[in-house]
């Protein structure tokens, strides 16, 4: 197993929630919150600290507007998110490459 | 540590991909469904006489929204069984990607009713088929397996029609518009729904 590349995986990234929404971002310019929280099936809550996390990365843009009265919180995924995705989706590759040379 | 761990990663990574720009629900069931109403609809005109312009147009915008209907109905059960939304994002880009092709078939359907003559009437199938194909076309970008191909064929089929029908007054009648919407909206959805049914058993065998 390549444990540098293990070492080089982005830890922001490298969890399941925060996968799965970077997932979703990578394949939508842009997607509501309530969109993304019933894709996802997460709550409110656990989907507002992950959102949080990738923020305070550089991950994901939030947009907060309104849709007639009502607000409207709308996520997309910025440059360098799409560059970390990348990079992250990159090194599991390079992993699983290297797991079956058995390195 | 479990070495498959970074190649489940991957494949759950694919699977939220797909699921969220791809749109997967019903399609067999609901092809298979508006086939077998546009196939009985025009049998039953074989023995019901429908040959005015007006009732040719109002005929036929019934059967559609009958199959709108059984359509959605499909859909709506499939998202209650998988404990997904309805008005998913896959969803909702399907529908965008619809409905100018579809606008365009029911203002076609409204001046058939309102403005055609009886003479007419032959044409009404072709710009159908012409707006549902293009409609389907770009439908396709967000469903999987041959959507693309399957709104091409109609739009094929159309123009060919089109040139044979134009050459032949004989075959500009009423009863030819009729076979006309038996074999684009019947037989030809029939077809891809049992197309789509087998491929589906087969990806589902082990």
């Amino acid at each position: 197993m390549n444990h540098e590349a293990f070492q080089n995986l982005d830890k922001v990234i490298h969890e399941k929630g925060r996968m799965a929404i970077m997932s979703l971002l990578a394949v939508t310019s842009e997607i509501s919150f309530t969109d993304m929280r019933n894709d996802l099936g997460m709550t409110d809550g656990n989907l507002t600290t992950h959102i949080k996390h990738l923020q305070k990365a550089g991950y994901v843009g939030v947009t907060k507007s309104f849709r007639g009265k009502r607000p409207l919180t709308t996520l997309s995924l910025t440059t360098d998110g799409r560059t970390a995705f990348t990079t992250y989706i990159d090194t599991l590759e390079q992993i699983v490459q290297s797991a079956r040379s058995g390195n | 540590m479990n070495p498959n761990w970074a190649e489940e990663n991957i494949q759950v990574i694919r699977t939220l991909m797909e699921r969220s720009t791809v749109y997967r629900r019903a399609l067999a069931p609901v092809m298979t469904a508006t086939g077998i109403i546009g196939i009985a609809a025009a049998t039953l005109t074989c023995f019901v006489k429908i040959e005015t312009a007006p009732s040719f147009g109002l005929f036929w915008i019934g059967v559609a929204a009958i199959a709108l209907v059984v359509s959605f109905l499909f859909v709506r059960r499939q998202a209650l069984k998988s404990d997904e939304p309805f008005w998913s994002s896959p969803t909702r880009r399907v529908t965008q990607a619809l409905l100018p092709g579809f606008f365009i078939g029911f203002v076609a359907g409204v001046l058939c009713v309102t403005r055609f003559a009886p003479e007419g009437v032959w044409m009404l199938p072709l710009i159908w088929a012409f707006a549902y194909g293009c409609a389907i076309h770009a439908a396709g970008f967000f469903m999987p397996r041959g959507m693309k191909l399957f709104g091409w064929s109609l739009i094929a089929l159309a123009a060919i029609s089109l040139f044979g029908i134009q050459s032949l007054p004989d075959l500009q009648t009423a009863e030819t518009a009729h076979y006309l919407m038996g074999t684009f909206f019947g037989i030809l959805h029939l077809a891809y729904g049992v197309y789509l049914h087998s491929s589906e058993k087969g990806e589902h065998d082990p």
